[in-house]
């Protein structure tokens, strides 16, 4: 009996599209879903209904049931790092692109931030201990990686969160909620 | 009676304070109000309105003022204080460097002094085109370095605004004027005017005009390396400067907006990992068919004990033949599966593990197909992943 061909680590892959994870470009993985992204779309979304993400950087699986709380801490962890990162004049593109994280730097940042109501409302950033658990909910996804007890750095995943924030202020622009101000002369 | 040049010249030194400021009001208002002129002189204490009208250095436009262009540009190029120009102002130069060029060839062996005047000329336009560029691309720098250092601390949209106007209007244009692959750029006209003044100052018959196009020639060349120069610093500083001004200032926009309402958003999908719980409705089934798997497993241990079976031998010659038969075989593990299947109903592990010796009989020649993946054979006990092999007659 001759069984059908599935791609050599086909086992991996799904293990780690099932549980969420993103498979990034470093990964010997990530060659492996590009070289069959066909059957990938039709394999996750006939087996489970899961639509197949594929970018240059990144692959991940999205499913009608979202995981939205863990989204929405994630997206107000980048969103205030971002914001804190600027307001002490570093391009945070470049920080969160090649810059390594100590987790008593981020401690520093939330807690001289201006958001400090939000962060102080939110279990999973409200301080440091909360925070460590959202890191590892984070990493065990691949949006960061840990280098070791101190510090971590962030893979091309947050890509996804920034892209959020683009779109989110594209369309606000676009459709007049946010004013451009001075005019555009 | 016109003033003597000195006597200018030491007016704008003895008050330069007085006329800086003024150029900074003109700059930023594009006129001096009578008011703000008066405001001036008291400052510096002193009574200027006279001689500036005189000396031509402001004229009256209605009940205000306006710098005559000529100390304007004086006074902005020794403060350094460029404002960027559209490119559309620095394209007039494509007109008068093109027609002045055209007539040139077209009077080339006409009047002799009118040739001299034309080839001066195109030098002076070529020279002019030279310092807007250079100015523009100084004051785009500057007021690029200013939206990143928000020095005029504007917000994140104003700086996507602003950022989007410089690279729209400003820089992108400015860099088609530069780009000498462009049939219809600047820079593209004088690579072609270069090349007919080099001709000329080898062949021209008039001395004075050779050494005319001799010097245009030279000014070309370096300012053609200054152009490279500036469309260099154009793409490769300022675009991806203000590029990166642009998006960050957009990403940040949108934070700001969502930190304001968390909720209010959808943020983007991230997988639920499925777990299935005792009491999920799957869980029925899935342990059906998790526990179904051994069962199948203990009726075929089952029928082997009851029924006792003879001790199975190998019939090489007779599996060789029929290997042979089938030659050339292009996935050999398959083929011993299936042909103990179809004989057996299920492949025994020992049975297939003897049947594929035949692989090592030295008149069959194995190949491993290295781009195949790995194939899956069940038998009775086990699953084996094993490479694809075809078999062929060794000849």
């Amino acid at each position: 009996m001759k069984m059908l061909d599935y791609p050599p680590s086909h086992l991996e892959i799904v293990d780690n599209f099932l549980n969420g994870r993103f498979i990034l470009h470093s990964d010997k993985l990530f060659d492996e879903i590009k070289e069959n992204e066909g059957f990938y779309k039709s394999f996750l979304e006939a087996s489970f209904g899961y639509k197949l993400n594929l970018t240059q950087e990144f692959a991940y699986v999205t499913s009608n049931e979202s995981n939205e709380n863990l989204s929405r801490d994630i997206s107000v962890f980048f969103a205030i790092l971002c914001y804190e990162l600027d307001k002490n004049g570093k391009n945070f593109l470049e920080e969160l692109n090649y810059g390594t994280f100590r987790y008593s730097q981020i401690d520093e940042l939330f807690e001289n931030s201006s958001y400090q109501e939000l962060i102080a409302t939110n279990n999973k950033l409200k301080d440091s201990n909360a925070r460590k658990n959202l890191f590892n909910e984070m990493s065990r996804r691949n949006i960061i990686e840990k280098e070791n007890d101190d510090s971590f750095t962030v893979t091309s995943a947050y890509k996804v969160f920034i892209e959020f924030a683009s779109e989110l202020a594209k369309s606000k622009i676009s459709n007049g909620s946010i004013q451009e101000p001075g005019g555009s002369n | 009676m016109r003033a003597e040049p000195k006597t200018i010249l030491r007016f704008l030194l003895e008050n330069f304070e007085a006329l800086r400021d003024l150029f900074e009001i003109q700059s930023a208002d594009g006129i001096v109000k009578k008011e703000i002129l008066k405001t001036i002189c008291e400052k510096y204490d002193s009574n200027i309105q006279y001689q500036l009208l005189d000396y031509k250095i402001l004229h009256a436009i209605n009940d205000d003022f306006e710098f005559h262009s000529v100390y304007l540009n004086l006074i902005e190029f020794v403060v350094s204080e460029f404002r960027p120009l559209l490119p559309e102002t620095i394209e007039k130069y494509n007109t008068s460097i093109s027609q002045l060029y055209q007539r040139i060839i077209e009077g080339i062996d006409g009047d002799k002094a009118i040739l001299k005047v034309r080839v001066a000329e195109l030098a002076n336009e070529i020279r002019s085109f030279f310092e807007l560029v250079e100015r523009n691309t100084i004051s785009l720098l500057k007021e690029t370095r200013n939206i990143k250092a928000n020095v005029d601390k504007i917000d994140y949209r104003e700086k996507i605004i602003r950022a989007s106007r410089w690279i729209d209007e400003y820089i992108v244009p400015l860099n088609r004027i530069l780009d000498v692959n462009h049939s219809e750029s600047v820079a593209n006209r004088l690579y072609n005017i270069a090349q007919f003044v080099n001709s000329k100052r080898l062949s021209f018959s008039d001395e004075q005009l050779r050494l005319q196009f001799e010097q245009l020639y030279h000014l070309i060349i370096s300012i053609n390396d200054g152009l490279l120069r500036q469309s260099k610093t154009l793409t490769t500083e300022l675009l991806p400067l203000i590029d990166r001004i642009r998006t960050e200032s957009l990403i940040l926009t949108g934070w700001i907006e969502f930190l304001d309402k968390p909720e209010k958003y959808d943020t983007p999908a991230i997988l639920k990992p499925v777990k299935d719980f005792a009491y999920s409705e799957n869980v029925y089934l899935n342990t059906k068919e998790f526990f179904e798997q051994f069962s199948k497993e203990e009726v075929v241990y089952l029928e082997e004990e009851e029924t006792e079976k003879e001790k199975w031998i190998f019939n090489k010659r007779y599996y060789k033949n029929k290997l042979k038969e089938n030659l050339p075989v292009d996935d050999f593990f398959g083929w011993c599966a299936e042909t103990l299947a179809k004989e057996y109903k299920t492949i025994e592990v020992e049975k297939f593990f003897q049947i594929i010796s035949l692989l090592f009989e030295q008149d069959l020649d194995p190949q491993v197909v290295e781009t195949a993946y790995l194939i899956q054979i069940k038998t009775d006990k086990t699953t084996i992943r094993i490479p694809k092999i075809t078999v062929n007659e060794n000849a």
